[in-house]
């Protein structure tokens, strides 16, 4: 057990790609957390898929000893889609590391974060990292983040995680600055979960912040929010492997085996207290059920392998309590799921993880956000184009709108702004954080943000622009459903939402686009886009007049049955939509964002 | 039953690029081994065909006109030795205009061979240069005017369309100029790229656009209209014949009776079994001198094999197939469209059916 006053509680708040693992990696082997046999590089990013893509999604819980303090490095995850679980992280810190590449510059997710902890109330430690790099603007950044923060550029330390300059004397900053945890060890006991994820062995592990009272192991505990009762196993930090301990008290951090076996069970941002007389009557405040924001239809893409699609959403949302899903029938593709996700990363992420560890061909709908259709009193959720109603039979429909940030160099701030006025965007206000780089917040619907948006704000920053967002709640649109018609049977696959400014050129694109992937048949088959009952493009695939293989004499006629066996696979892998056969490519390849972005540029 | 006996020659003066037959250019010198190996074949395959009666012999290629008359009527006499045929019995040889002179012909006719088959190709120049054949269209009018002066009174000109630069305007004179010559019988194919042809290879790295398809489906239209006005019966999707000239040889490929292949790479098929000799010319000669049957390959035909084949060669055909094979609902829809014409118990491709035949045969035995 260690004395309050000797806890600090930390993360680090940094844009992807500007070091934290690295810093990380520095402090583990500074406070000899981890020896030096051990060390590894990205020490903490365990997940194949996480040092893949460069980011951390599963929040950890670091014990470092230094000196006679312990510190806690809690990781955050760096990504806009994991807002309210970044928030849950913060909520266990009393400080956090602001940590900005000297080359780079303050981006928009760090600001974003930045005024998360800020207003959750931590300290913060401005650091500039990177400082090795020769194209380090070392003294520019400086001014930058010392304006942000309100502090004299003086105060901003300058590390480099590569090198280990400067690591020693954020070790000293973080000390002096991050306050000790307050929190009362006679209280009854609550503890913040932050995280959890899925042991197979012990089932669900929650990470936790103990704020109040104390946490043994072998104790009935209670989940406010989920209102279920349990016997705990095992208190316990990382140090940084898991390690146990007899018991966590107010104001550390540590992980517990929660005995649950379900981690829907085990939410962020719940609090635990303990079942029975002693137990809390306040939970902590924050907490709120995991929304999704985007949806899609995940379709096997042989029709077989529906029962190993569901089997496998099912063994990852025992890992992934964000994760929803539910049965879905498409005309076109058959059985699958409609599943809704936290945002873009997150979809790629959980299509990524069913294709390559679970070995599924998929075919993905195109994402859409969840739509609110107003009858009168009555709100109608949909997240499925294909049963958005028709015009018509309501009073209006509702999307979700975010409040965006942006950050981009000065002389990209014409087209920025460009883009965010034909994404149907609202500007908020802007200022300039430097004279080369600007911040500009945008109200923008968020159906156009998971439109490629990020995409094409990189292109025309060539990569320079970041962007941050947040929900703000649903507005009022004019919204309408684009529906595809394959010689007059209406595709409900390729069923989407559009502004109705944008729907009669969307339909154009996608009628051309899908003539090119339709395989001529016997017969001329109609492609037509449809708003109601009103057609408003329409594509012709001409029958095909010739398929016949000119010579079949004897030595022929082995080699001919076998071309014709292949041509009857390639048609039994084909979707039937009426009378028309479509490959699995169309489908894929007409569904996919970055293309249908391409034809409405 | 009656069989038919293929004989493979795989010599040619030059190689063409769309062909991908066996046959090579430059392996002359082994054309006398050649032959002795086929006579030795013949020899050593003929017990197992003691119970069929020989209704035809064909000799292709390659270009068999590039062996010696005497050679080629060894070959003759020797299958006449071994096996039974028919009195009647239709007996073909492949010739390319540039091989053959009067002389040769005669000796041809002479030695048995009583049904010419040529390769004219094209009467235009263009095209013929196109598909790199050496000949020129005078030469296929001289060619012909000798097998008449010969005595030959079936002959076959073999022609391909749809070759790249090709117009429907030079395919029509090519028509009307074999028209003109009055062969009993005329092959029309539309040209197919094989990816490993010289040619194959030119499209697939975009040298060469490939055949449009809508351009040679108006090509065999064309084809449809310019032969049935002069005359001649559509028979087989590629062939068309004067009344009773139908090529026998052929039709027993497509009514799938046996037939017994001999030479390098030859396929022979009976009682649902087919197999084939080995390719390389040189590998063949060494096992038949070795004294063994030179076979490279074999498949026994599964039941749905079996009638997957009798479903597509008879499609190919005018005989089509009985009604009753097929679920009603399934030709249906292609009786209405015009595809198939439901006549007398039997589904038959029209015109423009046979255009379409894959996707015919995949409906229909899907």
């Amino acid at each position: 057990m260690t004395e309050p006053s000797r806890i600090r509680n930390f993360c680090i708040v940094a844009h992807i790609d500007h070091g934290k693992s690295t810093l990380a990696d520095r402090l583990l082997e500074l406070t000899h957390t981890v020896a030096d046999r051990d060390m590894r590089d990205q020490y903490l990013d365990k997940m194949d898929l996480e040092r893949e893509r460069g980011i951390t999604i599963k929040a950890q819980a670091v014990r470092l000893a230094y000196g006679e303090f312990e510190l806690n490095l809690i990781d955050t995850p760096g990504h806009v889609d994991f807002t309210y679980e970044v928030s849950r992280s913060l909520a266990a810190c009393e400080g956090a590391v602001l940590l900005v590449d000297a080359a780079q510059g303050i981006e928009a997710q760090t600001l974003a974060n930045f005024h998360l902890a800020r207003d959750a109330g931590l300290a913060i430690v401005p650091v500039l990292n990177k400082i090795d790099l020769p194209q380090a603007a070392v003294d520019e950044t400086r001014r930058e983040l010392a304006e942000l923060v309100g502090v004299p550029p003086d105060e901003v330390l300058a590390v480099s995680g590569k090198t280990g300059e400067g690591v020693t004397e954020l070790l000293e900053r973080i000390v002096a600055q991050v306050p000790p945890p307050t929190g009362d060890r006679n209280a009854p006991l609550r503890a913040l979960i932050f995280d959890s994820s899925f042991d197979p062995y012990r089932g669900v592990v929650a990470y936790i912040r103990v704020v109040d009272g104390a946490l043994g192991a072998r104790s009935r505990a209670h989940f406010m929010a989920t209102g279920l009762d349990s016997e705990t196993e095992e208190p316990g930090v990382f140090a940084p492997e898991p390690s146990p301990v007899s018991a966590l008290e107010a104001g550390e951090v540590g992980y517990l085996v929660t005995g649950l076996k379900d981690v829907h069970q085990v939410k962020v941002g719940d609090t635990i207290t303990s079942a029975g007389k002693g137990r809390a009557t306040e939970p902590l405040p924050g907490y709120r059920e995991p929304l999704p924001m985007v949806w899609s239809g995940l379709f096997p893409a042989e029709g077989g392998d529906y029962s190993e699609l569901r089997e496998a959403l099912d063994r990852l949302k025992l890992n992934d309590a964000a994760l929803v899903y539910e049965p879905e029938t498409s005309r076109a593709l058959g059985f699958g799921f409609r599943c809704g996700f936290l945002g873009l990363l997150h979809m790629d992420i959980v299509k990524e993880r069913l294709e390559r560890e679970f070995g599924l061909e998929l075919i993905a709908t195109a994402p859409n956000v969840e739509f609110h259709v107003i009858r009168g009193e009555e709100a109608v959720v949909v997240h499925n184009p294909s049963e958005m109603p028709q015009p018509g039979t309501y009073d209006h429909v509702e999307e979700p709108v975010v409040r965006a940030t942006i950050i981009t160099p000065s002389e990209y701030l014409g087209p920025v702004l460009e883009l965010c006025q034909a994404r149907r965007g609202e500007l908020l206000d802007m200022q300039y954080l430097s004279p080369e780089r600007a911040e500009v917040h945008y109200k923008l619907p968020l159906a156009e943000i998971i439109f490629d948006f990020f995409d094409q704000l990189k292109s025309k920053t060539r990569g320079y622009a970041s962007l941050d967002y947040e929900p703000t709640g649903y507005e009022h649109a004019d919204l309408v459903r684009v529906d595809v018609l394959l010689h007059g049977e209406h595709v409900d696959a390729f069923s989407s939402v559009v502004h109705r400014e944008k729907a009669a050129q969307y339909g154009r694109q996608m009628v051309e686009r899908l003539r090119e992937l339709i395989p001529r048949q016997l017969f001329d088959v109609a492609i037509q886009a449809s708003i109601g009952s009103r057609i408003v493009a329409r594509e012709t695939v001409k029958a095909k007049r010739k398929d016949v293989l000119a010579k079949c004499y004897g030595g022929d006629i082995t080699r001919k049955r076998k071309l014709l066996e292949q041509q009857k696979k390639g048609k039994d892998r084909m979707r039937r939509v009426g009378r028309v056969d479509v490959p699995q490519e169309a489908f894929i390849a007409a569904l996919r964002v970055d293309q249908k972005a391409e034809a409405r540029r | 039953m009656n069989a038919g006996v293929y004989v493979h020659v795989p010599f040619c003066l030059t190689r063409c690029g769309y062909c991908d037959f066996n046959a090579y250019a430059g392996l002359d010198h082994l054309a006398s081994r050649y032959v002795s190996a086929l006579l030795r074949e013949a020899g050593l395959a003929a017990p197992g065909w003691s119970s069929e009666e020989i209704a035809s012999v064909f000799l292709g290629g390659g270009t068999p006109t590039t062996l010696e008359v005497a050679d080629l009527k060894a070959l003759l006499v020797r299958l006449r030795h071994d096996y039974a045929f028919a009195r009647d019995a239709e007996i073909t040889i492949e010739a390319n205009p540039d091989t053959v002179d009067l002389l040769k012909l005669e000796g041809l006719l002479e030695a048995g061979f009583v049904r010419l088959s040529m390769g004219a190709q094209s009467f235009d120049p263009l095209v013929l240069a196109s598909l790199e054949r050496l000949h020129d269209p005078a030469s296929v009018r001289r060619a012909m005017r000798e097998a008449r002066a010969a005595g030959y009174a079936n002959v076959n000109l073999d022609l391909i369309y749809g070759a790249s630069g090709e117009r429907i305007e030079s395919w029509e004179r090519t028509l009307l100029e074999t028209v003109d010559l009055a062969p009993e019988h005329v092959s029309a194919y539309a040209l197919t790229i094989e990816p490993s042809t010289p040619l194959g290879r030119k499209v697939q790295h975009g040298v060469v656009p490939p055949p449009d398809p809508d351009l040679q489906a108006d090509m065999f239209e064309l084809a449809c209209e310019v032969l049935g006005d002069a005359g001649y019966q559509h028979y087989e999707i590629s062939n068309w014949a004067k009344p009773g000239f139908a090529c026998v040889h052929n039709l027993g490929y497509w009514e799938r009776r046996p037939y017994l292949g001999l030479g390098a790479g030859a396929h022979s098929y009976r009682d649902d079994r087919r197999w084939w000799n080995v390719r390389p010319p040189e590998e063949y000669l060494s096992l038949v001198e070795a004294g063994t049957l030179p076979v490279g390959g074999e498949e026994r035909l599964e039941p749905s094999d079996a009638y997957l084949e009798e479903v597509f060669l008879r499609l190919r055909i005018l005989e089509g197939v009985p009604t009753s094979w097929v679920e009603p609902e399934k030709a249906a829809p292609f009786v209405e469209s015009g595809l198939l014409l439901d006549h007398d118990g039997s589904l038959i491709p029209t015109e423009r059916g046979m255009l379409v035949l894959n996707e015919l045969v995949l409906a229909l035995t899907g």
